[in-house]
């Protein structure tokens, strides 16, 4: 068999053993070494690159960020800042038709902003507002639907660990993409927030009203809320205007996030041992992907598979839309059951170089930031919607009244919201690349 | 058979201490950046010295001290999409196979780590500003890699039993 034929093969093979259930990284790892063995002929080549692989890939400055982000989140979690948060919405919108959904969705955002986690942020928020919810007379689907879609602002609002992983894979600018995943992030909660007073017109029993309240009780309720910005400020600004580089960023909030845990009494020792294990699962689980897919693409690279097919649709004549489109609903399909970190690290080595050689009338630089948001919004649908959406599992758990296809429901509504907003940012991709642009 | 949970507390015990480890590690990598971007600002202290390199070798070993803990909880990510549809016992075979591969993996990762090490040693290569061997960071990072070998050997003997019927 040629290169070129293992490397196609392995395709059919490794989807094989992703669905069978193999971890994924371990089935990238697997695959990419079984194949490499194959195109060489001899296992050498493989065995002395792990010698150093994965030490190079475990100790390298570029992915150090990810656990200091994934610490950071575990001690907002910590820190009360997610109620905070939701009472500072809540005290702003509440008195609205479906207000506390909204207050959700405005916290949610929010708690994004210093946390760069879907999961975490669903956990969290989820954990604060589903009882609030609940209580306030909101449907099971609506509160249930509104906490996942609301979670998926964690990786939407930067910083973003998916954005991340895009931008080391893609060699983009980390800065430059938190920048540009801003403005589509607001454009995502105030989606969401539409979306819920369409709902609750067409099922006004679904959602409470609450008290107006004064303007001075809704701005005091602001004032514990500054951290949040503050950090928000500090990191993404921080990184931004160059003063540190992300993985400082990353540190420097981790510590702001630790002090403002510790000051608010949420840290204990066994509180902060709890931490440091849950943010040890999930560096484990990233790493491991992103060895596999080290190996993988490797492999991959070996038998030129992702250049020669970026160079036969460039030789197509495709319409470049065309293939974008084509590329987009491939990842929601994947995102359908697949989390979104193993598909970034599973497709954008393949995918960005042919969608790179193509024309969409902007700079190669623009090209990349554009489509690392659009990559960043459709495989956030993924965590909402079935059968695989982990943000649904998460709330559904919390939620023991609601049967699990009430959230499916509940959720719904809001990958619709999510569609319009994909079709309106590849439509216009200023709406991405003008807060860039404009900051220079 | 009073052997396995005997094993079951062992694994728990040392995946729990080596990810904690680790944890402390980063908390040490946190502060130490934190430091020495501080120091960069007020300008009659400067950085830390050489902060860069101590980033990558304590998170290196972080990552290493994770693996275990990751796997002891089944923390990997999978699709579940076709669990239900294959039934309870071909689930179970399908788990036995995955940790065995997990297995082959940590052995072949442990296995390459310590001749890596070797490799550095015998070369004598050290980072660029501070001079530290590198064998060393390899060799911390062993201990990390020694562990994920041991927990993965549990899981088998965990899912081989989950399939005899044994609650896991």
């Amino acid at each position: 068999m040629s290169a070129w034929a293992i490397g196609l093969w392995s395709f059919p093979v490794l989807l094989a053993l992703i669905f069978l259930r193999l971890p994924i990284g371990l089935a990238m790892l697997a695959v990419g070494f079984g194949g490499t063995w194959m195109v060489t002929g001899s296992p050498l080549m493989m065995l002395s690159q792990l010698k150093h692989l994965p030490y190079g890939t475990f100790a390298s400055y570029s992915f150090s960020i990810i656990p200091l982000f994934l610490l950071m989140g575990q001690f907002a979690m910590l820190g009360g800042m997610s109620a905070a948060l939701f009472r500072a919405a809540g005290a702003w919108l509440g008195h609205r038709r479906g207000g506390m959904a909204m207050a959700a969705i405005g916290a949610s955002a929010g708690f994004g902003a210093i946390c760069g986690s879907s999961l975490a942020t669903a956990a969290t928020m989820g954990q604060i507002a589903l009882p609030e919810l609940k209580r306030a007379g909101y449907s099971g689907r609506l509160a249930t639907g509104t906490l996942a879609a609301g979670g998926t602002l964690g990786i939407l609002i930067p910083p973003s660990v998916v954005l991340v992983l895009y931008a080391i894979l893609a060699e983009q600018n980390i800065a430059r993409l938190f920048v540009a995943a801003f403005i589509p992030g607001v454009l995502a909660a105030a989606g969401y927030v539409i979306c819920i007073a369409l709902y609750v017109r067409i099922f006004p029993q679904s959602g409470g009203v609450e008290p107006r309240l004064p303007y001075g009780a809704r701005f005091r309720a602001l004032v514990p809320v500054l951290p949040v910005l503050g950090i928000f400020l500090l990191v993404v600004g921080g990184i931004y205007g160059g003063i540190f580089t992300p993985t400082e960023a990353a540190a420097v909030g981790a510590a702001c996030t630790f002090v403002l845990a510790w000051i608010s009494g949420g840290l204990s020792l066994r509180l902060t041992g709890a931490a440091l294990l849950a943010t040890a699962q999930s560096t484990g689980m990233i790493f491991v992907i992103i060895l596999g897919a080290a190996v993988f693409n490797g492999f991959l690279a070996l038998t030129q598979v992702p250049q020669t097919v970026a160079q036969w649709t460039g030789a197509q004549g495709f319409s470049p839309w065309l293939v974008l489109w084509v590329v987009l609903l491939i990842y929601l399909a994947f995102g359908m059951v697949m989390d979104s970190l193993s598909m970034i690290l599973l497709t954008v080595p393949i995918f960005y170089p042919v969608l790179a050689m193509l024309d969409f009338g902007m700079s190669a630089a623009d090209f990349g930031i554009w489509f690392g948001i659009l990559v960043l919004i459709v495989t956030e649908v993924g965590l909402i919607t079935p059968p695989v959406g982990m943000n649904l599992f998460i709330i559904n758990a919390m939620a023991r009244d609601v049967p699990m296809s009430h959230t499916f429901a509940g959720a719904l509504p809001f990958v619709i919201t999510d569609l319009i907003r994909l079709a309106a940012l590849v439509a216009f991709p200023v709406l991405t690349l003008a807060a860039v642009n404009w900051l220079g | 058979m009073r052997l396995y949970p005997l094993a079951a507390r062992l694994a728990e015990l040392l995946a729990r201490a080596v990810a904690l480890l680790g944890g402390i590690v980063l908390l040490g990598v946190m502060g130490l950046t934190t430091v020495s971007v501080i120091g960069r600002a007020i300008s009659w202290s400067g950085p830390v010295p050489g902060d860069f390199e101590l980033v990558e070798i304590g998170v290196g070993f972080a990552v290493f001290c994770a693996l275990p803990w990751c796997h002891l909880n089944r923390g990997h990510a999978r699709v579940d999409l076709f669990q239900p549809m294959l039934g309870g016992r071909l689930n179970r075979v399908i788990d036995v196979l995955a940790d065995l591969v997990m297995l082959g993996a940590a052995v072949l990762i442990a296995w390459r780590l310590w001749e890596g090490m070797l490799d550095k040693r015998a070369y004598g290569e050290t980072t660029f500003i501070l001079q530290l061997p590198l064998w060393q960071a390899y060799a911390a990072c062993v201990l990390g890699a020694a562990a994920f070998v041991l927990v993965a050997a549990f899981a088998i003997w965990r899912s081989i039993r989950a399939l005899r019927g044994n609650a896991a």
